[in-house]
């Protein structure tokens, strides 16, 4: 399966803050949506910096549409939408204004799209967007990233200002926008009930470290969390034991095999795990 | 390219509109009055003060992330300094076109104020020499130094032009005799200086923007 953005060992070091984006590696296939999972400040938008070239990396490879985008490649910026969280745009300007700028910039603007994503996001073209509610200019930038018809949206916490009937109304978009299986988006959020709903692919990152990538069906379907005590935490084979947490009367243990674990362990109560609880997992959870 | 200045100038523009309506009003004042201070000073704020509004746009930018975004965009860096250098110049224009109104306006109603014409000339020369100056200095400092120091910045890059303009003037006074091609000769100094410093400072501010992170 090709990709649309691939990432092998992109390592990043901030000497003045001491972090580190250590040898993270994923790759996002064509058609499909990547959710980036993390906690603030565990490097997601670092990542996308390095992507997006806003970041020079110190070492590996990051591909996009099967090579590496330098400065000069303002054809492949072309084919990408970009969302981050907050004000993406002047405030000074009004969405007909920023229309007229971006239709300077983009080859593929269509003003005509974005003229109905403006309508059909309830965004007033003559307002100011200093006058725009948080989740009106997240809308608009939605909206903006999408009007020249890119290939691949990358999107940093992009759902993160909008209320819940508007979020749904964007994953549909989104949705929409991987019919067409040339495309593909990077969602990093930390709302993770989002990226339940339409990722195709999860990565998890943690303290600059990429600690698990997989698809979601294979989260949903296989990996599974044991409930167990602790004699019965003693008795587990080590290597089907990914990481463990221990709490006050139970220990959780993520396995990437649920279905071997009911086999294995049949006096241990194993449940399905949802994204959020494998997030705190492998964050909060220690490894043997 | 075109975005880009565009962009620019709805920034920049954004800056002016105020300092345009009190340029207006004080120009009107100029006019009306007979007082040729008063109308070196108009020139000099209608060229600098529009070339220093301008010069603000890419202070401004990274008040919301539009500066990363622009990143993202399909610009390379170099376009997005060349649009900055290629806005000052329009916002020079546009100040120098300001004030041009201005002194004609008054010569109109009372004829030159000053003792030759070619006075003016040297005026012009002083306001364009600092503004091109200004944006010399300016540009390569913000982006070396940071966009949240931006208007320190500014203000050093401005007091660096006026001692810089200073200097220069005073060189040309002591080394040539005073008359007419002193002046000419010391207007052509003041320009070509600024420009050969606005134009070394445009690659300069390419390499050090290349290098930035955001």
């Amino acid at each position: 399966m090709e990709n649309i953005l691939e990432l092998e060992q992109v390592s990043k070091t901030f000497p003045k803050s001491g972090f580190r984006l250590e040898k993270v590696s994923f790759a996002l296939p064509y058609g499909g949506i990547m959710g980036f999972v993390g906690e603030n400040g565990a490097g997601k938008t670092t990542t996308i910096g390095c992507i997006l070239n806003t970041v020079t990396k110190d070492s590996g490879r990051v591909k996009l549409f099967g090579r590496e985008m330098l400065d000069k490649d303002s054809d492949m910026r072309e084919k990408i939408g970009v969302v981050y969280d907050g004000d993406n745009f002047p405030g000074y300007w009004s969405a007909g204004q920023l229309a007229k700028v971006m239709g300077g910039i983009y080859r593929n603007w269509d003003d005509e799209l974005f003229g109905n994503y403006l309508k059909q996001f309830r965004l007033p073209a003559k307002q100011k967007i200093k006058h725009y509610s948080k989740g009106m200019t997240m809308k608009l930038a939605i909206g903006v990233a999408l009007a020249h018809h890119p290939q691949l949206l990358i999107l940093d916490e992009a759902t993160s200002g909008l209320d819940p009937v508007m979020r749904d109304e964007m994953l549909d978009v989104f949705l929409d926008f991987v019919q067409q299986e040339d495309h593909g988006i990077l969602l990093s959020s930390h709302i993770t009930s989002d990226l339940e709903k339409i990722a195709d692919y999860i990565t998890f990152i943690h303290n600059g470290k990429l600690l698990l990538t997989a698809s979601k069906n294979d989260l949903a379907y296989n990996y599974g969390v044991i409930r167990c005590r602790e004699s019965q935490f003693l008795t587990l084979d080590p290597k089907d034991i990914l990481v463990y947490r221990k709490r006050d009367f139970q220990t959780d243990v993520l396995v990437a095999d649920g279905k071997k674990a009911r086999k294995k362990y049949k006096d241990m109560v194993i449940d399905h795990v949802s994204v959020d609880e494998i997030m705190l997992l492998l964050v909060k959870g220690e490894r043997v | 390219m075109s975005g880009l200045l565009k962009n620019n100038l709805y920034a920049a523009a954004a800056n002016a509109k105020a300092f345009l309506g009190f340029m207006v009003l004080f120009g009107i004042f100029t006019a009306a009055v007979i007082s040729q201070s008063l109308q070196i000073g108009y020139v000099l704020i209608g060229i600098i003060g529009f070339s220093a509004s301008a010069a603000a746009v890419a202070k401004n930018e990274f008040t919301s992330k539009w500066g990363k975004y622009k990143l993202s965009l399909p610009v390379k860096r170099a376009d997005i300094i060349k649009s900055l250098f290629l806005n000052q110049v329009i916002w020079l224009l546009a100040g120098s076109l300001l004030a041009g109104i201005e002194l004609g306006l008054s010569w109109l109603l009372h004829g030159s104020l000053f003792d030759q014409p070619i006075d003016i000339l040297s005026m012009f020369a002083l306001g364009i020499s600092m503004s091109f100056f200004m944006g010399a200095i300016f540009f390569p400092l913000l982006y070396a130094g940071g966009q949240e120091r931006g208007e320190v910045f500014l203000m050093i890059a401005l007091l660096c032009a006026f001692g810089i303009d200073f200097a220069i003037i005073s060189m040309t006074n002591e080394l040539l005799e005073p008359g007419i091609p002193c002046i000419v000769l010391g207007a052509a100094v003041l320009v070509g200086c600024s420009l050969l410093a606005f134009g070394l400072s445009y690659p300069l501010t390419i390499k050090i923007f290349s290098r930035k992170e955001y």
